[in-house]
């Protein structure tokens, strides 16, 4: 019963069914009862998600694909159909000369890119992406330079290069930004994994990570469900300032001179990428500097 | 590799046992581990794993094998970050055909789910993937003890335990 306390599986017994009609009778009459009952009829209401397993199944064979190759077939049976593909090669090849596809953002340009399988890409300004459209079922991968978000369709992993570091996932939500030493991923949803040279990083969403030429690596949480820069906004958060004139130069296809320019102040903000006027004086005159523009082309310090 | 069919080598049979095994395995990892995006990635990235060892695991090793490889990888994880239970993974299902419902239930409120729901985060470990193993999955204790590798008995005190636990968590509502 209930109330002994040797007997340490009653409960379980009794949500099992399998009490005598006198042991349940008696627990009927017991004033926990109904609470326990209430527990039984509310967590057989609970249920999963359904579990969609042929996709489930069709994802590993496309993962494993890759390297049943290097499993077994003898190089020999390969030949008539290397031989066939080849000759087929060059007759498209013929047609396309590059099945390397490369999309490329010019100054103050966003580019929406879809994916083979679906997936999105959306390159911010001054960005160079590249990957393999024949081979994207085999190996979703995309080598960037620059800045994108990509919402990524669930299925076999899905890496983004950068010459700084290495972003994986298997499909969700994020922001890779990559420009000459400074590397940042944010994820909006699901997780990834982001990898350099050093170290391997779990994001959850709702995560950012950060890192700097050879300092170290930060992390923060955040609440935005997706970056800012979409909406026509750049945003930073503690970066030198060298970075953020970077960005305004290829948001607005200007160069700013920094001769006597501290640029290794950090700098916390946002300016508009599409009003040139508001975004330097946002910037500038928060790191208190005096300014002008030069033939729309040139921005100089007033001495 | 001498009898193919015996061998996870094969397709059909490698075929057959992810789709009699992925299911529980994804269940097992969620209530383990608390996320079921992650708890279905690494179903996922186990059975390549038993794909490319498939010559050196015969089909009656297999179970076990997969077992041990989602839970290493979920722990590894784990490791790496602090993950909280995350019971909206779940969802709440009336089943308006079944007619044993108890009146009590009828009168349920939300509210009252809400409660059982965070209790049931709240459970340790074990209690809570015993707990679910049972009544979400409808597992027998023999089945769930297997998939541990303990006793019967202990899976039913574990059971009474997180019996107890909820009750007392979710107090007089």
């Amino acid at each position: 019963m209930l109330d002994n306390k040797n007997d340490d599986i009653f409960l379980s017994r009794w949500i099992n069914g399998e009490l005598s009609p006198e042991e349940l009778d008696e627990f009927q009459s017991h004033p926990e009862y109904k609470h326990f009952a209430k527990i039984k009829a509310g967590s057989d209401a609970l249920d999963l998600s359904d579990y969609d397993i042929d996709t489930a199944l069709s994802n590993i064979k496309s993962a494993k694909s890759n390297s049943i190759e290097n499993h077994k077939k003898p190089v020999i049976k390969l030949w008539p159909y290397a031989a066939v593909a080849a000759s087929i090669a060059i007759i498209f090849g013929l047609f396309f000369f590059n099945t390397n596809d490369s999309f490329t953002s010019s100054y103050g340009e966003k580019l929406a890119v879809t994916l083979p399988d679906g997936s999105e890409m959306i390159l911010n300004a001054k960005s160079e992406a590249s990957f393999d459209k024949d081979n994207w079922e085999n190996n979703r991968t995309v080598s960037l330079d620059g800045e994108a978000y990509f919402k990524v369709k669930k299925g076999s992993r899905f890496t983004v290069t950068t010459k700084n570091g290495e972003v994986t996932v298997l499909g969700t939500e994020f922001n890779v930004q990559s420009q000459s030493d400074y590397f940042a991923a944010v994820c909006y949803e699901g997780k990834v994994s982001v990898s350099n040279t050093n170290e391997e990083t779990i994001l959850t969403a709702g995560k950012g990570y950060q890192k700097i030429a050879k300092s170290s690596s930060v992390s923060w949480t955040f609440e935005a469900l997706e970056p800012s820069w979409i909406n026509n906004i750049s945003s930073f958060r503690s970066v030198p300032v060298k970075y953020i004139f970077k960005e305004l130069e290829e948001q607005y296809n200007i160069t700013i001179d920094t001769k006597g320019i501290d640029t290794s102040i950090i700098y916390t903000g946002t300016f508009p990428n599409n009003d040139i006027d508001v975004a330097l004086k946002t910037v500038f005159s928060t790191l208190g500097l005096q300014y002008q523009l030069q033939d729309d082309k040139t921005v100089v310090l007033d001495k | 590799m001498s009898d193919s069919k015996n061998s996870t080598c094969d397709e059909q049979a490698f075929d057959n046992f992810f789709k009699s095994h992925a299911k529980l395995l994804r269940s097992y990892l969620y209530y383990k581990f608390g996320d079921l995006d992650q708890a279905e990635d690494i179903v996922q990235d186990s059975f390549i794993k038993l794909w490319s060892n498939c010559a050196k695991v015969p089909l009656d090793k297999a179970k076990s094998y997969i077992y041990t490889v989602a839970t290493n990888l979920g722990i590894s994880i784990a490791r790496h970050q602090q993950v909280k239970f995350k019971h909206q993974n779940y969802i709440t299902q009336r089943k308006s055909d079944v007619t044993n419902e108890s009146p009590e239930f009828v009168m349920l409120e939300k509210e009252y789910m809400e409660k059982l729901k965070n209790a049931i985060a709240d459970l340790p470990e074990r209690q809570r993937e015993v707990f679910l193993l049972s009544r979400i999955d409808k597992k027998t204790y023999r089945e769930i003890a297997e998939l541990s590798n303990v006793s019967v008995k202990a899976i039913e005190k574990l059971m009474h335990k997180a019996l107890l636990s909820l009750r007392k968590k979710i107090g007089n509502i």
